[in-house]
């Protein structure tokens, strides 16, 4: 009798445990999903869903973001009403944008306007991001590797591309340099060094290997060079993200192509003690980000992944142009707006150039 | 650490908090449909090679499943209108189907062995179907709570599925794998390794609760 009672207070305590943790975590679960999709509440106003499209106009013209975004006043008439029931649109991106914070930046403050509109960002290369948005699982991308979006604008998978931001490839590698391409003139002829010092056992090279933008942009280079360093045991193929091929290159002293900003991030956090920034110079590395449509999104999606997209591309100044500069001394992306014929000119070269 | 902890403390409840709600509910969902798998082989015979294929079902590769699944759910897939890709349903529908060999192959050895010892001699003395099934249950609850556990275990600590049909989504679809295998990626290891710490004590958890009823019920 003593057994069988201790028998079955046992259990009971097994199986609460497991119905404790269960309804904990459904109870946090909605508590904070229904505190997240309560409307914004900022300092200086407050939004609730049942405001009119032109009530909210006024109120961001008037207070808080006259500041910030300055042309929102003509623009925001274009934009369609925040939506009385949430919206979820999920944005496939490329990692480097997202990493750096700049993506979450964004979506929050387009919540301060339409705080309905749930945006969900899948991080991956832009090769997977592209290939999301043909299986129709992404209602937008943010991408940069100009060869691939012709492609996928060639396939009739992405429409309504606009360059949002640029940046710079750089060459970071191991601060002694045992290839010398600190002082080369220009990136082949660095990839070039990369490959001698490589074959001479002095330099290791990591690769993305992951067909992202920087991965395609890698790959071009060396096409350039006309060398092939694939399967040579220097040249590894990380498969990983940026973030992580810099935690590698530094672990292992190596060489690798990055994003600059990325490599910002990182380097001012104090995580590369053991590589720094070697090249970065040239047209040739420049890192253009477009933002594309997804054509078979749902027409209802649709709507608010175009408001987004807009407001991203007309607010770059305010938003990207500002975005990293103090914590980092300098921003991490520079606006496109003003070099926009400039940047579509040099988007269209690589494009072609495969 | 204690600043860490300021830093992200929002952030690490929610994730944990949701982890254990889609692996807790993916465990009882896949507990209400194996239970019944489990019993119907328990009470056939002949039945070795269904129950070996399902028991080498039970270490299926999570990405693997993953994978299909995201075929399944993705929008140009068959299941594309539920629009369920890259919500925590999905995960919890993956998981469930994951953990489905374990408890089913777990349970049904507790459930064969409580039908040899009890099955024939409760129809002998005039119990019916239902009643029988009744009881076999629960002479064998022990095992099959084990059986749970283990599956919640298994459900907690995935990371395949949860990656690819999940997406890792910020405040939507990261659990506790996924928010690691992040952290990893992005250089911040502190964080990743106070995930780590979670997701361990809550697996050690369960894995204690499991040691001490099997030592108790030799199961």
């Amino acid at each position: 009798m003593r057994k069988g009672l201790s028998r079955s207070s046992l259990i009971m305590y097994v199986i609460s445990i497991i119905l404790v943790a269960v309804a904990s975590g459904a109870i946090g679960y909605y508590m904070s999903k229904s505190a997240s999709s309560g409307g914004f509440t900022g300092p200086t106003y407050t939004y609730t869903l049942t405001r009119t499209h032109t009530q909210v106009y006024t109120e961001v013209s008037t207070t808080h973001y006259t500041k910030t975004i300055s042309s929102i006043s003509t623009l925001y008439t274009n934009y369609p009403p925040p939506p009385s029931t949430e919206i979820r649109i999920v944005i496939s991106t490329t990692t480097s944008l997202y990493a750096t914070g700049l993506l979450d930046y964004l979506a929050s403050e387009f919540n301060k306007i339409y705080p309905n509109v749930k945006i969900n960002f899948v991080a991956v290369g832009t090769g997977a991001a592209l290939k999301i948005a043909e299986k129709g699982d992404a209602c937008a991308v943010f991408v940069h590797a100009p060869n691939l979006e012709q492609e996928y604008i060639n396939k009739g998978v992405i429409e309504y591309g606009r360059i949002i931001a640029y940046n710079f490839f750089i060459i970071v590698g191991p601060l002694d340099d045992p290839a010398r391409v600190r002082d080369t003139p220009n990136v082949v002829e660095a990839f070039k060094r990369i490959y001698e010092a490589g074959e001479k056992g002095q330099a290791i090279f990591i690769s993305r290997g992951d067909n992202s933008g920087t991965h395609v942009k890698e790959l071009s280079i060396w096409n350039k060079t006309g060398l092939n360093p694939r399967g040579r045991p220097w040249y590894k193929e990380a498969g990983a993200g940026m973030d992580q091929v810099l935690v590698m290159t530094n672990e292992l002293k190596a060489y690798t192509l990055s994003d600059i900003g990325t490599y910002l991030k990182f380097k001012k956090e104090g995580r590369l003690p053991n590589v720094e920034q070697l090249f970065a110079k040239g047209a040739d590395l420049i890192n253009i980000y477009s933002t594309y449509l997804v054509k078979s999104c749902p027409e209802n999606i649709k709507i608010y992944a175009k408001a987004f997209l807009d407001f991203v591309y007309n607010n770059q100044k305010q938003l990207i142009g500002t975005f990293g500069v103090a914590e980092y001394g300098a921003p991490l992306f520079n606006p496109a707006i003003d070099k926009e014929k400039e940047l579509a000119c040099m988007w269209l070269e690589i494009a072609r150039g495969g | 650490m204690g600043k860490i902890l300021e830093q992200y403390y929002g952030e690490l409840v929610d994730i944990t908090l949701r982890s254990l709600y889609v692996s807790g509910v993916a465990t009882l969902l896949a507990f209400s449909w194996s239970i019944f798998i489990a019993y119907f082989l328990a009470s056939r015979e002949r039945v070795e090679i269904i129950s070996s294929i399902i028991e080498s079902l039970v270490g299926m590769p999570t990405v693997v499943l993953g994978l299909l699944l995201y075929f399944l759910f993705s929008r140009s897939g068959p299941l594309g209108v539920l629009n369920l890709l890259y919500t925590p349903s999905a995960i919890i529908i993956g998981e469930s189907i994951l953990v489905t060999p374990i408890i089913v192959s777990a349970s049904f050895r507790v459930l064969r062995a409580a039908l040899q010892t009890y099955g024939e001699f409760a129809l002998s003395i005039g119990a019916t179907r239902i009643q029988t099934m009744c009881l076999v249950f629960r002479e064998s609850y022990p095992g099959i709570i084990a059986a749970i556990i283990m599956a919640f275990s298994r459900a907690i600590g995935e990371l395949g599925v949860a990656f690819m049909v999940g997406g890792n989504i910020k405040g939507y679809t990261r659990v506790l794998t996924t928010a690691i295998a992040l952290g990893v990626s992005k250089g911040e290891f502190e964080s990743s390794i106070l995930l780590g710490l979670i997701l361990l004590s809550i697996m050690i958890i369960t894995s204690v609760s499991l040691k001490i009823i099997s030592r108790l019920y030799r199961i």
